[in-house]
């Protein structure tokens, strides 16, 4: 029982810190911005961050394919494609 | 009691993805209906709403439950149990693991419970039904329901000491299954200890992901234009010394001077597009590339059209790459066909509007 009791109020500390985080982390995700600042279930937003961060590493692995295709592309015209290459690895 | 409700919760996770608001909602809708009789004999899922209910209202909304509570703790102790079992029967499927840890902790936990408040039947009915099977549960279920609402009543208030606890120690649940998971997928995160520390990584993590993919596709938007430069190159290289060796030399110094004149836009635009990026790398590579042939075969006064017809053309395929302006497809032809075609100054403009446009 007193386990219990410590470990709600040690709960309860780190539930107004995680609230905290949880709405700034809230505000980075698009679904939840949607649909408006109305606090979803925590297990929610973690869900959704999760997906987000999936689909964010989604998009960056697409986005360097791309990019190293077209640097690959590139690469019999060097002269630009270093230019280029300056240019990008700045 | 916290097992139950824990195990209730989870259950009522499973089965209804509800958020926190609409759950303790339906909770209270719930708490006060008396129909546990004819939800005990239902069974499984059925029953699982109500006991999510029961469970919740306490967590949700303890004044209303305590001020209708009048508490003798026995048969409010027996009763989660009850469900309880009932709930761990029925919610194995979904959630399994937190079903048989929490039903386990129930068994454990229910004795040293019983000590400390009253003695009761209670316990040793809890431990029973922690055994029993989804069947046991049923039939416990039903036991349940024929003690009606003052048990409910009861079992919330007794809820209602330890619902924070509970509530809490379930979303706490909840939430590190969602952060280990999310451990996973964030770098670093297992090096932090506290879910403050990883929500701060998680919340840094995809800002900085999000940063990469904007940055990534600004290169890329970037780079589109270049990679066209290519074929660009190819088609205007040739076009260009047709150009620059036809009517270039052709010319007259007297004609050459518009096209010399057209150099000042050409100019604006060069230094804006080398701002810009690689746009306007692109833009002096071919310049130059262009450059030096012209210059090798075109009297002075010639060079400095040619690397002005250079500008527009590498331009042109640019913006068309972008689907930006079709209206240079007409201004780079006109240039192509000849240098006496007249390049307005008004279309350099509108080229430089373009290309900051597009920058």
């Amino acid at each position: 029982m007193s386990s219990r009791r410590s470990s709600s109020s040690r709960g309860n500390i780190s539930e107004d810190e995680i609230n905290e985080l949880i709405s700034k982390l809230q505000a980075l995700l698009p679904s939840s911005r949607r649909r408006g600042s109305g606090q979803a279930s925590t297990t929610k937003l973690l869900k959704e961050t999760c997906s987000y961060i999936k689909s964010l590493h989604r998009e960056v692995d697409d986005l360097s394919d791309r990019l190293s295709d077209l640097m690959s592309t590139m690469d019999h015209n060097s002269p630009g494609a270093e230019i280029i290459r300056s240019i990008l690895r700045s | 009691m916290a097992r139950c409700q824990g195990t209730v919760e989870s259950l009522c996770q499973g089965l209804l993805d509800l958020d926190d608001d609409r759950f303790s909602a339906m909770c209270s809708a719930f708490g006060y209906l008396q129909e546990w009789p004819d939800l005990g004999a239902m069974c499984g899922a059925n029953l699982a709403v109500p006991a999510v209910a029961a469970a919740a209202a306490p967590s949700a909304g303890d004044g209303n439950d305590s001020s209708s509570c009048s508490g003798s703790g026995g048969i409010r102790k027996r009763r989660p149990d009850a469900y309880l079992d009932a709930k761990g029967g029925a919610n194995d499927m979904s959630k399994r693991p937190r079903g048989k840890q929490l039903t386990g902790l129930s068994e454990i936990a229910a004795p040293g419970k019983g000590k400390q408040e009253r003695p009761k039947a209670g316990t040793k009915k809890k431990a029973e039904a922690a055994s029993t099977a989804a069947a046991a549960a049923a039939a416990a279920a039903a036991a349940a329901g024929q003690k009606t609402d003052y048990i409910h009543v009861r079992a919330r208030r007794g809820q209602a000491t330890d619902s924070h606890s509970l509530a809490e120690r379930v979303r706490r649940e909840r939430i590190s299954e969602r952060m280990r998971y999310l451990q996973e997928l964030v770098p670093g995160c297992s090096k932090v200890t506290g879910k403050a520390g990883m929500l701060d990584e998680i919340i840094n993590y995809v800002q900085s992901l999000q940063k990469q993919v904007e940055f990534l596709s600004m290169k890329i938007a970037a780079s589109n234009p270049v990679v066209s430069f290519d074929i660009v190159e190819d088609l205007f290289g040739r076009q260009l010394k047709q150009a620059a060796a036809l009517p270039a030399m052709a010319l007259p110094a007297g004609q050459l001077e518009p096209s010399c004149l057209q150099m000042s836009p050409m100019q604006q635009v060069h230094p804006s597009a080398a701002a810009g990026g690689s746009t306007g790398f692109g833009l002096e590579m071919v310049v130059n590339n262009l450059y030096a042939p012209a210059a090798a075969s075109c009297p002075v006064s010639a060079a400095p059209s040619v690397s002005a017809a250079a500008g527009p053309s590498t331009i042109e395929p640019c913006l068309n790459v972008n689907g930006t302006a079709a209206a240079w497809d007409i201004g780079a032809q006109n240039l192509f066909s000849g240098f006496d075609a007249q390049f307005q100054s008004v279309e350099s403009d509108c080229l430089l509007d373009n290309l900051k446009m597009e920058m």
